[in-house]
Formats: C-alpha cells, structure tokens, sequence
C-alpha cells in the first residue's frame, strides 16, 4: 500500500490488498477515495476582528442604557426616558400643537388645501394669507372654528376670489384639542403668524353651536359678530362681542342677533 | 474545546440567558397583566369580550387571518401608524390581554385590524368576508363564501341575509345568503378590534 | 483494541481501519439516515406544492377559493410547516446524526429508537398539516401544528435526544471537533425551546401580548439555534473534507460558536419592533442582532480562509458547490437580518415581503442548500452506489440556485417598495399592494423553479435507492477532480 499521502488512493489499487477485509466490510469506492477527517488549523485570530468585536460591545452598551426605558415593564417608549436613567417615564410637557396640527392636517386637510396651503385655483381655497384663517377683517377666531366644526357651503370670497364649494364638517371627528391644534398649525404655517386657538375656546365654540346641523355659509358667518380668544378675559360668547384692543382689525359693528 | 462539563454549562447559560429575558420575564411582568378601570367612563378596559366576539376568536386563528393583517399599533417615534390613523396611541401589552392568541402579525398584505371596530359595520364586514374584490377593488383577500350559505328564500327572507351583493357570488333571485355562525362571530369579534380607551402606559401623542 | 480488520490482516494500516470503521459507521447508520432523508424529501415536495399554491393565490386571489381547507390562511401556514419540520428538520437530523456518527467515530447502536422516532415524527407532521388545513390551527407563527399533533413530534424528539446522548457518551476519546459542539449545542436546545413554547402557547397559554414575545423567541431560535448549527457543523465538515485541508482557525471557531450561543437566542424580538413590548425587551433584541455580526464575520472568515485556493472545487464537487453557496448565503443573510433590526430601516422593511425574503434566503439559501450538499455527500455511503447522473445534479443545483435567487430578488424590491408606500401616510393602502403585485408574480415564477429542482432531486434520489444505472468506480462529479497540493488523502 502506499505510504505517500498525497496520491489519493484508487480502487483497483487497493483491491487485492482487502480482499479479505471485504468479505467483513463492504468498503466501497466512495470510502476508499474520501479524504481524512476533518481537523483543525491553529491560525491566530487576526487584531482587526477583535478590534471590530470590542467597539461592538462598547456600542451595544451604550445603545441599550440609552435605549431601553430605565429597563422598566411600563415604559414601551425608548424615547420617552431622560438619559439619567430615571425609572419611570418623563413626561415631556404637554404635546405641541405644531406637531400635532400638522399630523392631522395631513391627515384630513391636505387632500384639498395642499401640502402648500395654497389649495386649488377655482376649487379650494388657499389658506396662505388667508384672512379667514388669520382672523382679519370681518374674520374672529369664532368664526373659523365655526367653519371646521361645522363645514362651510355656498358662494365665498378669499383673497378677493369666490370659490363655491363645499367642505365637510369636522366636529364629529376631530376633538377640541385636535381643531385647536390643527388651527394653530395652519395660522403659524406657510408664513403665516397668528395666535393660537386652545382647546377651551373650541368647547366653548361647539357648546354653543350644539344644535348647528348644516354647514355655515358666508352670509350667515358675517351676521355673527367677530370675536377673539383675549388671553386676559375668558373667552367671549357670540352674544356679547368682545373686542380685543390689541388687535389689528376693525373693532366689531353694534351687537347683533344673538349667535346665529 | 475538550472539557465538556464547560463546553455543557456554556450551551446551557447562554440558552438560560435569553430565555429569562424573553420567556420567563415577559411571563411574570407582562403575562399577569389585569385590566384597569377607565377614569372617565367607569369601565374596565380593555372591555371583555361578548361570547360570540370571544368564540369569533378562534374563527380568526383558524382561518390564518393573522398571515396578511397585523394587530399593532407602533409608535410614533418608530413609524408612521397613528399619522396614518391605524389608532390614536400605540398599543402596549395590556391591549392584549383579552386575545387568545395575541393576533401581533407580522405581515401587512392586508391593512391593520388594531381598530378596524371603528371603521366599518357589520354589513360591510359580512360584504366584504363574502366577496373582498366587490367591495375593495383591486383586492387581493381570499373569498369566505364558505363561511356563508347561498340558500332559496323560504316566505320571508331570513333577517340576516346578506344585502346589495355584487359581482359573480350574488344570490340569483329567489336565493339568498346567509351567515353561519362562525362569520357571525367572526365580525363580532372584528367589531371588538377598538383599542381607543386611554391607558396610563401609552400616553395619547407619543411625539418626537 | 484489536479491530475485526487488525485481526485477520495484521499488516493493515492505520488509513484501512479507519476507512473500515468509518465503512462500518455507515452501514449501522444506513436505515435510521436514509428513513430521514426519504421523508424529508417528501415533505419538501409537499411543502413546495403548497408554497406554489399559496403563493399563486396571492397574485389570482380566486384561485382554488371555494374550500374553507383550501384558503390563504391555511395553505401558508401548511407550507411553513411542512418544510419546516417535515423538510428541513428531518434532513437536519439525519444530517446531523450522520455527522455525529462519524465524528464521534462510533458506529450507531440502538438504531432501532432512531427509526421509531422517524416514524413517529413524520406522524406528527402528518397530523400537524392536516389539523392545520382542517381549521385547528391556533394562527403561532412557526407553531400552527394543533395541540394534539405536538406532542407526537415532541416524543419523537425524545427518542432522538436520548439515543443522541447515549452516542455522545460512547464516542472514541479525543479531540472534540467544531462541528460537535455545534451539533451538541443544536439537540440540546431544540427540545428546550419546543417544550417551553407548548407549554405556554398552546398547553397554558400566557395572556396578553407575552405571547409574541415567547413566540418570537421560539421562532427566531428555531432558525439560530436548530437549524443555523447543524448548518454549521455541516459546513465545517464538508468544506475540509472534500478539499482535504484543516479548519483555517481553532481560536475562530470558538469565537464563532460562543457568540452565536450568546447573541442569537436574544435576537427574537427585532420581529416585532415598535410592538407592545416594554422599551428595553426591543433595544436588547436589536443590540443582540447587531452583536450578530460577530460570528458571522468569525465564521465567514474561518471558512473563506480554509477554502482560499481551493476555490476550483467547486467545479468539480456537487457537495462542494452546494455547501459553499449555503455557507455565502449564510453571510449574506445574517449581515441582512442584523441591518433589518436597525429600527430606522425596520420602520420601512417590516410587514412587508422583505421580510418573506429575507426568510427564504436564510432557510432555503443556506440551510436547505446546505442539507442538499451534505445529502449528496452521504447518500452514496449509505447506499453504497454512486449518484447515476451528474446532468441531474447540475439541473438541480441550477434550478435551486437560479430559482432562490430571483425569489429572494424579488421579494426584496417588492418589499422596499411596499414599505415605502405603507410608510407614506399620503399613500392609499391599496397603493402598496398594487405596487409590490408584479414581484408577486416574479416569486411565483422562481416557486415554479425551485419545485422542478425538487422533483428533480427527489427522482434523483428514488433513484439511488433503487440502485438505478451503471455501477461506477467513481464518484459522481461535475468535472474531473484537480486536488491542489498539499491535500490530506487518506
């Protein structure tokens, strides 16, 4: 048989040698020609790799102490912990109502009034500017909430442009604190700047206009005297207008009707 | 590596690791969770389910629904879900306190279910179980006619016959379709899918 | 010891005993191994029906739609099944009870245990997929087989794990070889997973959403701590055995294993990221699947170094061929799950069919690719005849290789795509589907592929068995084999 390990050996090679051995075991081609066993090679593990391997390990524990709640079973948000790692969840203030107005601006406004604010010629109206919304003229902060609780139908000019369209009413979806939010955004958006609209003036708002069914047309909305959150006085009633003297419009025309 | 007692007790504690953390910790602190009562309405939430919403469960497991629409509202740090109105707040573990199993879902071929007992009747749930691409165009969920019977109009119809069907399933004149029991649960259970009530650990706008 | 061999020729070398030992480790191995393979190839062929069927429906959602047995919601979860435990653990444990025969150089004893697990495990599979269609399927990701079908596979198990370490215990004194540990590892922690998952998913569930943590970590640690192993410990001895070289590094395959040992069970919840878990349960899962690149580096490096030069076996050795692209498959989809945990890319892959691909590279790519070279390597040795046709193992290899790729191709950009459009919230959800269905038809094509492969290999097999062709001297190669220098022959 052959001593030399490097010639793989071959059948017929070994054929008269086993013979008797393959009357016990059938030792057949595939084993006759298989390589030895594996083993295992002694090369060091290269610098580079445990390099690698520990920057990993500092990076892990620095992600999960950052990450992980104060490891505690109440906090699912990771983000919601200071980095002091204080147990329980911090609270970050109350949310803002840039953020939350826009959320829910894309969520139910985009879709006619643009990502731009500008709306649709000849269709919807742009807000950008918008004396509806920045409560100038014969515009109060009433009226506007009144718009989105409510809707708004028939002929209306904005920016000196008539549009005729309809808008559908929010009240019934979106909460005080949602028309407040959404309302703020759009006055503080695409450069606009205007106060912002709470939560308070808003249930004020739809208490009073409980039984408002149809949606508010232009003429009816001028009939309302305008009013303005006034942040010294508990926001006013449609009944007994409030003028704020700071601000930059007209003051209100006589009392009118009660709130239509 | 020839010391096998070392080689042994090193499979065993790397497993043990893991299985604390994931297995045995979760069972204890997330596992015995109770419901809570709502502060402003008084009652316990999440609610119980009614028998037949409970028995619609089952339905749901058995008819893998689980495979194309997820349960689970992530936050808003993480994802886009409550800007795109899946639920107003993510959903934590005690949501899932009711679910036998927990329906989380990891595929979303079809929408999340978190709160679609906030979107849609009953009559579109039967509509939609019987014949989706009638009243979802273009959608590719599996039929459930099986979960109906199509059958003769005996006198009066029966009062939960399926109304306004369309398209190649629709009841020739004279027949009609009706729910078994088990689409009767399953929409049960499907109306159940409202998980809007306030809880303490999922504050309502989860910011970034 | 004085062997059988030693006593009727004293002259005979230390090479002829082991070649008559290891003779004789194949014979006693021969019905338990073959048993296996027979059924887990029939169950992949089950398994790839099904697949072709569910993954036909979801492009013709009329498709075969009358029957409640025969809807999306059981035929996907049968698919995943079958080829799950009636594939590709079957052919993982006549793999792997071969490799530790062999590697503990003792000939199989009491195979008669191993044969009634055999039957009793592919009972369970039976009765698991036909609950499954029937309607008990409880809807647990990777445990849909009902309760009454699981406790037939878990004693099945038993007998195997018994006689497992009754084998280890009467191995031959020695060096403990990378693979073993592998393997060791692997049988101990099967049972221990399924065990504790029936008990608190199916037997005694948990309530509330504790359940998808234990399910998660059960299904994750099916794929690394079941199936990744005996992948492993198949390609640790396949590659240096059919090249004739040593392992490039004992240090790296001690780093490779206890990395994966320590890191892969904690990575179950990059499933579920954003999910109704406390904050710290997700950051560990996603700290754990980064740390994944450890031992994935460990062993890529450990390999590629062990075959560097030899690169031209993979002209002529099947077994070669198929191990290497499962080994290369395996990089690519650990480096690929690790990057999916990173939450800011998870926010886009997850729910999608990224997802589903990356699920296909890893149990087809690697681990059935894998057991594909490992049974063309060992089926000869049982059989004692040599594979009849290299064509058909050339078809099959390219079918399979060809077919995956496209699948998991596919599945990729339709996920990318439908994640980004489910991550828009200006996009309709119908949008997302829409945009993902041509990818959809794609996988149902490379499906079609990959069956042929199957049913290929399978008629390949049958074949053997029945001992069909000419009797060769020689094993079946692609090409004529060119060892370079230095090999170890025996």
């Amino acid at each position: 048989m052959s001593e030399d390990p490097n010639i793989p050996e071959s059948e017929e090679f070994r054929e008269d040698e086993l013979s008797s051995e393959m009357n016990v075991a059938k030792v057949h081609g595939s084993i006759m020609r298989e390589q030895a066993d594996p083993r295992d090679g002694y090369e060091p593990i290269s610098l580079w790799l445990i390099t690698f391997s520990f920057a990993l390990v500092f990076w892990a524990g620095m992600y999960l102490v950052g990450n992980s709640g104060g490891f505690s079973s109440e906090v699912f948000n990771a983000n919601l912990v200071a980095w002091d790692g204080s147990g329980a969840a911090v609270d970050k203030g109350p949310p803002d109502p840039m953020i939350v107005g826009k959320r829910v601006y894309t969520q139910y406004c985009l879709v006619c009034h643009q990502s731009t604010g500008l709306g649709v010629a000849g269709q919807f109206p742009p807000l950008v500017d918008s004396e509806w919304v920045l409560a100038r003229e014969w515009h109060g902060d009433n009226h506007v909430v009144k718009v989105v609780l409510n809707g708004l139908q028939g002929p209306i000019t904005v920016k000196g442009n008539l549009y005729n369209n309809a808008m559908a009413p929010w009240g019934g979806v979106l909460k005080d604190e949602q028309v407040a939010s959404v309302l703020t955004y759009i006055r503080n958006e695409w450069g606009n700047a205007a106060p912002p609209i709470t939560a308070e003036f808003v249930a004020l708002i739809r208490e009073q206009n409980a039984d408002r069914k149809e949606a508010w047309t232009q003429k009816e909305l001028q009939a309302i005297p305008r009013a303005v959150i006034d942040a010294s006085a508990p926001p006013a009633a449609d009944e007994a207008p409030a003028a704020d003297p700071a601000a930059p419009s007209q003051p209100p025309a006589a009392t009118a009707a009660p709130g239509a | 590596m020839n010391r096998l007692p070392l080689l042994f007790l090193g499979i065993f504690l790397t497993f043990a690791s893991a299985w604390a953390g994931l297995v045995a910790y979760p069972y204890l602190k997330l596992g015995q969770l109770l419901p809570i009562t709502n502060e402003e309405t008084g009652e316990l939430v999440p609610p119980p389910l009614s028998g037949i919403a409970d028995a619609g469960q089952d339905v749901y497991a058995a008819n893998g629904c689980l495979y194309c629409h997820s349960q689970q509202v992530r936050p808003a740090y993480l994802s886009t879900d409550i800007a795109k109105g899946l639920g107003p707040r993510r959903t934590v573990a005690r949501d899932y306190i009711r679910s036998r199993p927990a329906f989380l879902g990891t595929m979303r071929t079809g929408p999340d279910l978190t709160n679609v007992g906030l979107r849609y009747s009953a009559e579109w749930q039967h509509r939609h179980l019987y014949e989706p691409g009638e009243v979802s165009k273009g959608s590719i969920m599996p039929a459930f006619r099986y979960l109906y019977i199509m059958q003769k109009i005996e006198g009066a119809p029966n009062a939960d016959a399926l109304k306004d069907l369309t398209g190649p399933h629709a009841p020739k004149p004279g027949y009609e379709v009706v729910p078994t029991e088990d689409a009767k649960a399953l929409v049960a259970y499907l109306l159940s899918l409202k998980r809007n009530y306030p809880l303490p650990e999922s504050p309502e706008e989860a910011l970034e | 010891m004085t062997t059988l061999a030693e006593s009727l020729n004293p002259s005979s070398s230390e090479q002829t005993l082991e070649k008559i030992e290891r003779s004789a480790i194949d014979a006693s191995a021969r019905l338990p191994v073959l048993l296996f393979f027979g059924t887990a190839i029939f169950w992949l062929l089950i398994g790839s029906l099904l697949a072709l069927v569910a993954s036909f429906k979801m492009s013709i959602p009329g498709f075969l739609d009358n029957e409640a047995w025969l809807t999306f919601g059981r035929v996907r979860p049968a698919h995943m099944n079958t080829v799950i435990y009636g594939w590709a653990s079957a052919a993982g444990i006549g793999v792997g009870l071969w490799l530790m025969a062999r590697l503990c150089r003792v000939a199989m004893m009491h195979t008669s245990l191993l044969i009634v697990a055999a039957i009793f495990w592919n009972l369970g599979v039976l009765v698991g997929t036909l609950g499954i269609l029937a309607g008990d399927s409880r809807s647990i990701e990777w445990l849909e087989f009902p309760g009454y079908s699981t406790p037939i596979l878990f004693i099945a198990y038993a007998f195997i794990g018994i006689w497992g370490i009754i084998m280890f215990r009467f191995r031959r004194p020695g060096h403990v070889y990378v693979s073993q540990w592998y393997l060791l590892a692997a049988f101990l922690w099967f049972p221990w997973l399924y065990g504790t998952v029936n008990i608190l998913l199916i037997w005694q569930p948990i309530l509330g959403s504790a359940q998808g943590a234990v399910n998660w970590w059960y299904a994750h640690n099916v794929l690394g701590l079941w199936f990744t192993p005996i992948g492993l410990a198949s390609a640790y001895y396949m590659i240096p055995k059919v090249i004739g070289r040593p392992i490039h590094s004992y240090y790296l395959s001690i780093l490779g294993f206890w990395s994966l040992a320590l890191f892969y069970s904690w990575n179950g919840m990059h499933h579920l990221i954003g999910g109704p878990f406390p904050a710290w349960m997700i950051s560990a899962s996603v700290v754990a699947s980064i740390m994944m690149f450890i031992p994935v580096i460990t062993v890529a490096i450990n390999h590629h170094m062990t075959m560097k030069g030899h690169f031209g076996g993979l002209k002529w050795s099947p077994t070669l061929r198929f191990t290497v692209f499962g080994a290369m498959s395996y990089t690519v989809v650990s480096f690929q799950g690790s990057l999916m945990a990173i939450p800011t890319l998870n926010q886009i892959t997850h729910f999608t069919h990224y997802t589903i691909g990356h699920s296909h590279l890893g149990l087809y790519a690697f681990f059935t690719m894998m057991m594909f070279g490992a049974m063309y390597y060992i089926t000869p040795r049982l059989v004692g005849w040599e594979w009849p046709s290299a064509n058909l193992i050339r078809w099959h290899f390219w079918l399979a290789a060809i077919g995956i790729l496209v699948m998991v191709g596919a599945l990729t950009l339709g996920g990318i795509i439908q994640g980004l459009a489910l991550y828009d919230p200006a996009v309709n959800f119908m949008n997302s589907m829409h945009f993902a269905s041509p990818f959809l038809w794609v996988r149902s094509i490379s499906g079609l592929l990959l069956t042929a492969a199957h049913v290929i290999f399978a008629v390949h097999f049958v074949m053997m068995l029945l001992q069909m062709g000419s009797k060769r001297g020689e094993p079946t190669l692609f090409a004529r084999p060119v060892l370079e220098e230095e090999t170890l022959s025996v």
